[in-house]
């Protein structure tokens, strides 16, 4: 799995960028940018613009997501922002309102 | 007064004892060890061994300081500069070496120098603790003081391991013909604690 | 999920900038800028860089760090570690190897007659 943990009493208000995944299960305000997989845990909480391959989101998400790959929303997870991404997963359950880009053309 | 053989000890150097004071400019090229008190200005071309009775209210510029009592005043040191776990320090070090063990304390600036982390260390001289009775001269000497217990918390274990300790407890240096050697210049102004 | 000691790991390939702040304790292997505050105790490895004000409970270094630091009960510049700044603890500990530049405030009994 991930090496960087955000343990869940962590808060960091700032930026973070990275080239490996990312668990979160604390809180990030403020912009996080990845080349690998973004997750953010039932116990999470992000307000930040979100710019990664994947991300899977069980916590709560308040910021616009971008994916080059895959972005999933899990059950029980609660996300306000415009998704874009080539793949969207939002599961029963989950909460969400924002946009929804998957770039389709033609 | 006090006789030469009476100031140094088994190693050929200088020892002040417990109820020595000096006051003034000391300078010299040998070891000094002091269990009493120094005040005014040491420079050594050797080693500082401040030991936990002793007290040294001066600027010092010396090669090694190891410190087991109080110092109040700047150590510039060539090699290194130890403070021991009795060690209590005020002032400025400016020294490429500096160790601080787990219960010394310190209040000052730390000058190192641009130097690289783990880089190959040399030994350096450690604190003896040597009886105070001055008959047991050069042959039958203690070892040097058992080996420093590592300073390392106990951490879950993300610690990555690290080096070894350096520098193990080097073999006790050859004894030197006790009198206080030539070569020691010393301008001293000695005052006998009452 | 265990709460207060939860361990918390930046990997090394991660760069925060900002703040940090939290109750668990935190190991950083990547780098931060900022500041960082926490009420436990801070690891930074020997690929770890901080360039950020610290305060912690406990500090252990073993990689970069620069920025003043202050801790509740001990700072430890290992063998490995570069360290710049001014430290406030009640105990600092210092490696043989170690680079320190900077000022060590400790708490010093003075005897009465120096």
């Amino acid at each position: 799995m991930a090496n960087t943990v955000i343990g869940s009493s962590l808060i960091i208000d700032g930026e973070i960028s990275g080239d490996e995944d990312l668990v979160i299960q604390g809180t990030v305000k403020g912009k996080i940018s990845l080349k690998e997989s973004l997750f953010v845990e039932s116990s999470g909480v992000v307000e930040a613009d979100i710019e990664t391959q994947n991300v899977e989101i069980a916590g709560r998400v308040t910021g616009n997501i971008a994916a080059t790959d895959k972005v999933e929303l899990k059950s029980d997870c609660r996300v306000v922002g415009d998704i874009k991404a080539p793949r969207i997963l939002i599961a029963d359950g989950a909460s969400f309102k924002g946009n929804v880009d998957m770039d389709v053309k033609g | 007064m006090a006789s030469p053989k009476e100031l140094s000890g088994p190693a050929g150097n200088t020892v002040i004892g417990p109820s020595i004071l000096i006051n003034g400019r000391l300078t010299g090229d040998e070891d000094l060890t002091v269990r009493g008190r120094v005040e005014g200005e040491l420079a050594l071309t050797r080693t500082l061994i401040v030991e936990p009775s002793g007290v040294v209210k001066a600027n010092v510029s010396v090669k090694n300081a190891v410190v087991s009592g109080v110092v109040v005043g700047n150590i510039a040191a060539t090699e290194s500069v130890e403070l021991t776990r009795d060690g209590r320090m005020v002032g400025d070090i400016r020294s490429p070496r500096v160790i601080i063990v787990d219960g010394a304390s310190f209040r000052g600036r730390v000058d190192m120098g641009e130097l690289a982390p783990g880089r190959p260390l040399p030994d350096r001289p450690r604190a003896q603790v040597r009886p105070a009775v001055r008959a047991a001269l050069p042959a039958a000497r203690p070892p040097a003081v058992p080996p420093r217990p590592p300073a390392r918390s106990t951490l879950p274990s993300f610690a990555s391991s690290r080096p070894s300790e350096v520098g193990k407890a080097p073999p006790a240096p050859p004894p030197v013909p006790p009198t206080v050697a030539a070569g020691a210049k010393k301008k001293v102004v000695v005052k006998k604690k009452r | 999920m265990a709460q207060a000691d939860q361990v918390g790991i930046i990997g090394k390939g991660i760069i925060i900038k900002g703040s940090l702040s939290g109750g668990g304790n935190l190991v950083i292997e990547g780098r931060v800028e900022g500041q960082i505050a926490l009420k436990n105790h801070l690891t930074i490895e020997t690929t770890g860089k901080v360039e950020a004000d610290i305060r912690a409970e406990e500090l252990t270094i073993n990689g970069e760090a620069s920025g003043n630091i202050d801790a509740s009960s001990r700072v430890a510049i290992n063998t490995s570690a570069k360290v710049a700044g001014d430290i406030k603890a009640p105990r600092v500990v210092i490696e043989d190897g170690a680079v320190f530049n900077g000022s060590i405030e400790m708490d010093v009994k003075l005897p009465d007659d120096i």
